[in-house]
């Protein structure tokens, strides 16, 4: 099988990821911060390490504001919801997955807050100008993506983030395709909430991700109780990163999300974007007639800029073929796992003109091979051979 | 003959306290047939039917059910009543067409005017693992007049499960089938057939046609079977599997196979299709109007006998990864391993439905 849907969940995870699960279950997985028995401390420990290695992962200071959520979507809600106050004004854009739209487009309809969604240009992404433009005394919030899940574009985060930071709001990044991807810095890029997910492009499994509170925001608790310490409180305890984590955390999960950050550190996360670059160069090229297929925007910066301002991901289509059914040709008889449809990003695909059907959405991994890449080329190139 | 010229003064057989005053005089030739007599009337009064599928066999079922004086008759179906139905389904007509009416809200309105006295339920759904408990509570009996097997080994499961008989019956061109299962008794319908026929090859009455007679004779011999088990004459229940073909003049009654042991449902009590662990996956694809269908039996489709079979009947188009299949306002596309993409419609039961009708289950 060939798995080119790592933009969804990376598959395999890494073999040192599911020994390391393993071995947590097997010796150590009690209730972190409930006890004092070696169990429970060692347990406290792993998470607490998790949340450094983080720390360290996104160049942030504190380690104690990286609250553990179930995943981005997780981590999505809890900051829109926490900060965000009636009467406020959130700017975002055309290209958020449905875990930033519908929050945003609930709370709209509700009357709690007004929205401007941006639309980008044919690059696929968003103009700082816009952003600045698009600014209302109101603005509370800029609520953006880092990559595009569709487009795979990286977007001028740095640049917003200047822009945000003086206009004195709140930037919140997507970085569900972007961590473990690209290089983030909290600081330096003006970030001030950035919602992860473990399952991705950090290797861990499902149920893990988080959310990174910078020293600007203050997010309101959703979800309060128990914490372990500070039993006596009436209240929920207000200090991060127990504030925003209420219940037994999934100690499982985190500690296959700690080793794939330490492999992702070990193998500096700074030489993943290049490799995956080379690899979408290598099925460009593998392919007998790229023009056949519409590859909204790609094609020019694999082929001419190396993959200049994108990630692994490509979304095309090939004329003669619902997406549906080309990934339902590539599974049943190539076995070659691809993404068809809207990727839960209707607006983005409204951008792009694939609305509603979608696109077939290629999406490289850890694990993916040039030797993958070719077969998957050839695929393609039997399949156009036939449309 | 005699016996019935006896007409209206005809003189009910008290057996018991049953007071034949109480026996509506409706049913007074029903009555009359030792078979039945007043204490049958009176227990098929107090029984409750459901029927799942109200097309060709459901209809025809449901009239003799209805006129028969059962006292509570469902008719389950998702389907509307179309201009092809009215050639074999003769609770409908013309006006229901034009109507687009449900055939179950169609079909209660007919039979509510047959017989007063019966409760006539038409139900709009489709039944599927997680509405069959819902659908079906309370039935002393289920018939069978779905068109796939994929349904039947869902009531199979249901059936054996709540020890609840069942009538299964199957028609297409001018042969039929019909087999009761009670419970416990006599061999389930996976005692019979392990497994759905193969798919794709299988005719059904979409790709194959279907007459009115033989639907007529089905559903005869199944409703007779459930007056059988309803009157309290189990004992009467034919133990054989009714095999007809009405155009090559055939009808014979076959020993089924012995009670399997081993069986899946009955014997080991494994009800995977209650369960919804068997039988297709309709799953509704990112993106507007579409249903994917996967097929969890592992089985294989040969698109190009698909294709001259459906030739005739659907505009086709396609090629060696797919078959692209018009019909009315779907489209369905199908692949050499049995998954398909329905567009037309986000109904998972819509799309399981017109494959069953098209590519079979």
């Amino acid at each position: 099988m060939i798995y080119l849907d790592h933009a969804a969940t990376s598959f395999p995870k890494p073999e040192r990821v599911f020994r390391a699960m393993d071995d947590f279950a097997r010796t150590s997985a009690a209730n972190p911060g409930r006890g004092g028995h070696h169990r429970a401390t060692e347990a406290e420990a792993m998470v607490e390490d998790t949340r450094r290695l983080l720390a360290r992962l996104f160049c942030f200071s504190k380690p104690e504001r990286i609250v553990f959520t179930l995943n981005a979507t997780d981590a999505l809600n809890m900051a829109i919801k926490g900060v965000l106050k009636p009467g406020d004004h959130v700017i975002t854009s055309v290209l958020e997955h449905n875990s930033v739209s519908r929050p945003l487009n609930r709370l709209a309809a509700d009357g709690v807050i007004t929205l401007t969604r941006l639309e980008v240009g044919s690059d696929h992404r968003i103009d700082p100008g816009d952003v600045a433009r698009a600014f209302t005394p109101a603005t509370r919030l800029v609520a953006i993506t880092q990559v595009s899940n569709v487009t795979g574009t990286i977007q001028p985060v740095e640049a917003i983030g200047k822009i945000v930071r003086d206009k004195n709001a709140l930037l919140l990044v997507d970085a569900a395709q972007s961590a473990g991807v690209i290089p983030i810095t909290m600081g330096a890029a003006c970030i001030d909430l950035l919602a992860f997910t473990g399952h991705k492009a950090l290797l861990g499994p499902t149920g893990t991700g988080g959310l990174v509170v910078g020293e600007r925001a203050n997010v309101m608790p959703w979800r309060e109780g128990g914490t372990g310490g500070d039993t006596s409180s009436p209240v929920h305890p207000g200090a991060y990163p127990h504030r925003l984590e209420g219940g037994t955390p999934n100690v499982m999960g985190l500690a296959g999300l700690r080793e794939g950050i330490r492999l992702i550190l070990e193998r500096g996360v700074e030489s993943i974007l290049p490799c995956e670059r080379r690899l979408l160069a290598v099925f460009q090229g593998a392919l007998k007639d790229a023009g056949r297929f519409h590859w909204y925007g790609a094609d020019k910066t694999i082929s001419e800029q190396g993959g200049e301002g994108r990630v692994g991901l490509v979304t095309l289509n090939l004329p003669g073929f619902a997406p549906a059914e080309l990934a339902a040709i590539l599974d049943g008889q190539f076995d070659i796992a691809v993404r068809a449809g809207l990727h839960c990003a209707p607006y983005a695909h409204g951008h792009l003109g694939t609305f509603p059907d979608g696109a077939v959405r290629i999406s490289l991994g850890w694990q993916t091979t040039e030797e993958d890449m070719k077969t998957a080329a050839a695929a393609f190139n039997e399949i156009s051979g036939v449309a | 003959m005699l016996a019935f010229q006896l007409g209206e003064t005809v003189m009910m057989k008290s057996k018991d306290n049953l007071n034949s005053a109480e026996v509506p005089h409706r049913y007074s030739r029903q009555v009359l047939f030792a078979g039945i007599g007043a204490e049958g009337q009176v227990a098929l009064s107090a029984s409750s039917v459901a029927l799942v599928g109200c097309g060709a066999l459901g209809t025809f079922q449901a009239s003799l059910l209805v006129r028969a004086g059962v006292g509570s008759v469902r008719l389950i179906d998702r389907d509307f009543v179309e201009e092809s139905n009215l050639q074999r389904q003769i609770l409908f007509d013309e006006q229901d067409v034009r109507e687009l009416l449900p055939k179950a809200v169609a079909a209660e309105r007919k039979l509510r005017q047959v017989n007063s006295l019966v409760k006539v339920e038409g139900v709009v759904a489709d039944v599927n693992p997680s509405t069959i408990d819902r659908l079906l509570a309370g039935a002393d009996l289920i018939l069978d007049a779905t068109d796939n097997f994929e349904a039947r080994f869902l009531l199979n499961d249901y059936s054996v499960k709540h020890s609840i008989p069942w009538v299964y019956g199957a028609c297409v061109g001018a042969e039929g089938l019909t087999f009761a299962i009670l419970p416990r008794e006599t061999p389930c319908l996976r005692c019979v057939f392990e497994s759905a026929p193969a798919a794709g090859v299988s005719p059904t009455c979409d790709t194959a046609g279907v007459i009115g007679p033989v639907v007529g004779c089905v559903a005869s011999l199944q409703v007779s079977e459930a007056l059988k088990i309803l009157a309290g004459h189990r004992a009467l229940v034919n133990r054989r599997i009714t095999r007809i073909d009405l155009w090559g003049n055939r009808l014979a009654c076959v020993d089924l196979p012995p009670r399997n042991p081993e069986c899946a449902c009955c014997g080991r009590r494994d009800f995977s299709y209650l369960e919804g662990a068997m039988g297709s996956e309709a799953t509704t694809l990112c993106g507007r109007n579409s249903i994917q269908i996967n097929r969890r039996d592992g089985a294989k489709l040969d698109l190009a006998a698909l294709a001259s079979r459906l030739a005739p009947l659907a505009k086709l188009e396609g090629n060696r990864f797919l078959l692209k299949i018009a019909v009315d306002e779907y489209q369905l596309t199908v692949f050499p391993d049995g998954r398909a993409v329905i567009s037309g419609t986000t109904d998972p039961g819509v799309a399981k439905s017109i494959y069953a009708r098209y590519v079979g289950v």
